[in-house]
């Protein structure tokens, strides 16, 4: 009734108005006044709903769901970083990457945000933070939760505007799940004079957005990262550099380190002192980005990415299938929990170029090449038997090109081919039984993604 | 198999775009510029048939969104794109837009014409609307409560208000959020003890308030003259945004509402031209 009331007080003025415009029946003084005082009363309504819709939109809620159908080379293909591996006997799926739903209560300086994702094996959180903004300069602010790690520059790049349907090897080996516990501090001016800059620096469990934490060291992760607006031109570059220092505990007195195994023998040397018991292995990564942008005239803008990470990675894995709680990877990820076998250190580097041209409003054409190196200690040659290498340690580069039509401000068709090369093992120095059999050739891994996206 | 699906994608998306028959452009954003843009478009599409010209407001917000999205052509915008807006812009288009300073506008302190107020500082523009100031004795009036119009905080002007005379402080929490510049008018002329403010074209009908940069400056009503010589202290430029550098009839479209019929048209309006 009190939602209609604002509806009838003003069809009776309309009325009391028409009468009055007509000259039919003239208002008397006391008739104004009291046509004064409904007009008051529901002038005063109306406020108070404006209140509510304005406290309404506050609320925001946005979301993406990512259909797709991918085909591999192989039944039971590996396809562990191109949208997940295929079960066996099967080359051709159906999935539901990822549906996201976010909900955020903007209140200008301070936020709140969930974020879950429901696809068809559970519903997991992705963020779930809140963030503060100082009122004087509204440059500086904090977030604390669950969140992006700030670090370089695909990883806070959303799934949902990437335009390639996968995040490079590096970045899926390095940061898996992209997000982690904690709490950041960022200066991030949205004008004046230093709006051409933004840092971040924050202090995060290390242990990933879908564990508890395991062990008491704390990683610490930051960023700077530059605008160079060129308008003259038509471009723009966009700079950042990135570290992370941080530690894994080391659940044994066993620390495997780059080293010759036997004198010309490149594999792991043995560290078995005692006090290796519980002592933290490093974790180091140095992350450099840059981004070019460039309106060329008739086709649109074109968008060259890069970027380049090195550094130091404790994992665990030295088999194919290792055994454990990090037996999720072939590769040497970041623990998801405590690691119950020995800590293997690596020094690995990867990098990759991203190429997008915008042809029109509607499409796009997308080229990318990637390379991780998970051991740079090693190469091909040095995959002998009793060095403990494994899977762990082949290099691969991936090129991947596609095609992207937008159907509307909502939905995008995903056309995706990628061709991920591993390095060759020398065949006379693998045993045909080894897991590093397959990796003598070229491993028929190669995928095609028909993506839908609808996004709101 | 991908020579295959290269050609099945070409035939299905790469020629869906074509539109045939009348070129058509869209507009959309800034409330404050939204009977400019309408003026503009009328004109435009009375000498060119061709051509289509739709305008839309919603808010300078809603417009730098409907250009991140890809549903509008034009954005018009009484504020400059943010630094997060001009990311959004990079990630999805790979351009940083093109900005196009199109007019000036004097932003108005409007009060009802009864009110016998003529001038106010900045200082206590920024007092009145953070809350500071309540009554119209405390500037200089009668003992009345003063009641305070804004603007909704997806409008240019409520960012620009906010940001170049409030200095970045919160509104006060009377102020009433008014869905457009019109809006804010409407009710400053209803109500005796009401201020308001908002670009000068909407300023019929009301009285303006003289803006002093301080206390001992003299003030200033938003003219040409006084926006041109930096002496009116709260004047803006109004912008235009597209994603890409213009070509074909979105440059003829723009070319002309900089040249001189355009320019015009800003002044019929009641805004300033830019030259």
């Amino acid at each position: 009734m009190n939602k209609l009331s604002p509806f009838f007080a003003s069809v009776v003025c309309c009325l009391h108005l028409s009468t009055f415009a007509q000259g039919v029946e003239p208002a008397s003084k006391e008739e104004l006044e009291e046509l004064k005082s409904v007009v008051e009363g529901e002038r005063e309504s109306a406020m108070e709903y404006r209140g509510y819709v304005d406290a309404l939109r506050k609320i925001k809620i946005s979301g993406y769901m990512q259909t797709q159908f991918r085909l591999t080379d192989l039944n039971g293909g590996t396809a562990q970083f191109s949208g997940g591996n295929f079960p066996a006997n099967t080359n051709k799926m159906f999935q539901v990457r990822r549906a996201r739903l976010k909900i955020a209560y903007d209140n200008v300086l301070t936020q709140f945000v969930v974020e879950l994702d429901a696809i068809q094996t559970g519903v997991t959180m992705k963020d779930a933070y809140l963030s503060v903004i100082e009122p004087w300069t509204q440059s500086f602010g904090f977030q604390m939760g669950v969140f992006y790690r700030p670090f370089g520059y695909e990883m806070s790049f959303s799934s949902g505007s990437r335009e390639t349907p996968e995040q490079s090897r590096m970045y899926q080996t390095l940061f898996p799940g992209e997000r982690d516990l904690g709490v950041k501090l960022f200066y991030s001016p949205q004008i004046g004079p230093f709006s051409f800059l933004r840092a971040e620096l924050g202090i995060f469990n290390g242990s990933g957005p879908a564990s508890n934490e395991f062990d008491n060291f704390k990683d610490v992760i930051g960023q700077v990262v530059t605008q160079f607006p060129l308008d003259e031109l038509n471009a723009a570059v966009d700079l950042g550099l990135s570290g992370y220092l941080g530690n894994v505990r080391n659940a044994t007195k066993f620390l495997w380190t780059n080293g010759e195994s036997a004198p010309g023998t490149k594999g792991f040397v043995l560290d078995s002192s005692a006090t290796n018991l519980g002592d933290g292995a490093p974790r180091r990564y140095v992350g450099l980005d840059v981004q070019l942008y460039y309106d060329v005239p008739v086709l649109g803008g074109l968008v060259v990415r890069g970027e380049y990470i090195t550094g130091r990675q404790p994992g665990t894995s030295t088999a194919p299938t290792p055994a454990g709680p990090n037996g999720t990877s072939q590769t040497t990820i970041s623990p998801a929990a405590q690691a119950t076998g020995p800590v293997y250190q690596r020094d690995f580097a990867g990098w990759y170029v991203n190429l997008v041209q915008n042809i029109g409003n509607d499409n796009q054409v997308i080229v990318k090449y990637d390379v991780y190196d998970p051991n740079t200690f090693v190469t091909a040659t040095d995959f002998v038997s009793g060095n403990n290498l494994s899977v762990a340690d082949i290099k691969y580069s991936t090129l991947g090109f596609g095609f992207i039509h937008h159907w509307d401000g909502n939905v995008k068709f995903v056309f995706y081919y990628e061709i991920p090369k591993n390095e060759k093992l020398t065949s006379s120095t693998i045993a045909g039984t080894s897991p590093l059999a397959p990796f003598v050739g070229d491993v028929k891994d190669n995928v095609f993604t028909f993506r839908v996206q609808y996004k709101f | 198999m991908i020579y295959k699906l290269g050609v099945f994608s070409l035939l299905l998306f790469g020629f869906g775009s074509l539109v045939l028959g009348q070129e058509v452009i869209t507009v959309k954003g800034s409330d404050t510029m939204v009977i400019l843009a309408q003026r503009w478009a009328e004109r435009y599409m009375a000498a060119h048939p061709e051509v289509a010209v739709q305008v839309t407001g919603g808010g300078s917000g809603t417009g730098i969104s409907a250009l991140i999205n890809g549903t509008t052509d034009v954005c018009n915008a009484s504020r400059p794109m943010k630094n997060s807006e001009r990311d959004k812009l990079k990630q999805r288009f790979g351009t940083r837009g093109i900005e196009i300073k199109c007019a000036q506008d004097g932003l108005s302190l409007y009060v009802n014409e009864a009110n016998p107020i003529s001038e106010l500082t900045m200082q206590q523009i920024k007092d009145v609307y953070t809350g500071k100031i309540g009554n119209w004795k405390d500037v200089g009036g009668p003992n009345e409560r003063l009641i305070l119009y804004s603007r909704e905080n997806n409008s240019g002007t409520y960012v620009y208000f906010k940001d170049n005379v409030l200095l970045g402080e919160d509104f006060a929490p009377t102020a009433q959020n008014m869905p457009g510049t019109a809006a804010v008018v409407n009710a400053v002329a209803k109500d005796k003890w009401g201020i308001g403010y908002g670009g000068a074209a909407y300023g019929k009908g009301i009285r303006e308030v003289k803006v002093k940069k301080d206390a001992v400056s003299p003030g200033y009503t938003p003219t040409f003259e006084n926006i041109k010589s930096g002496n009116y202290p709260i004047a803006r430029y109004l912008y235009m945004y597209v994603k890409n550098r213009p070509a074909g009839t979105m440059k003829e479209y723009i070319d002309w509402i900089l040249g001189d019929e355009g320019q015009k048209i800003v002044s019929e309006v009641g805004y300033f031209p830019i030259r």
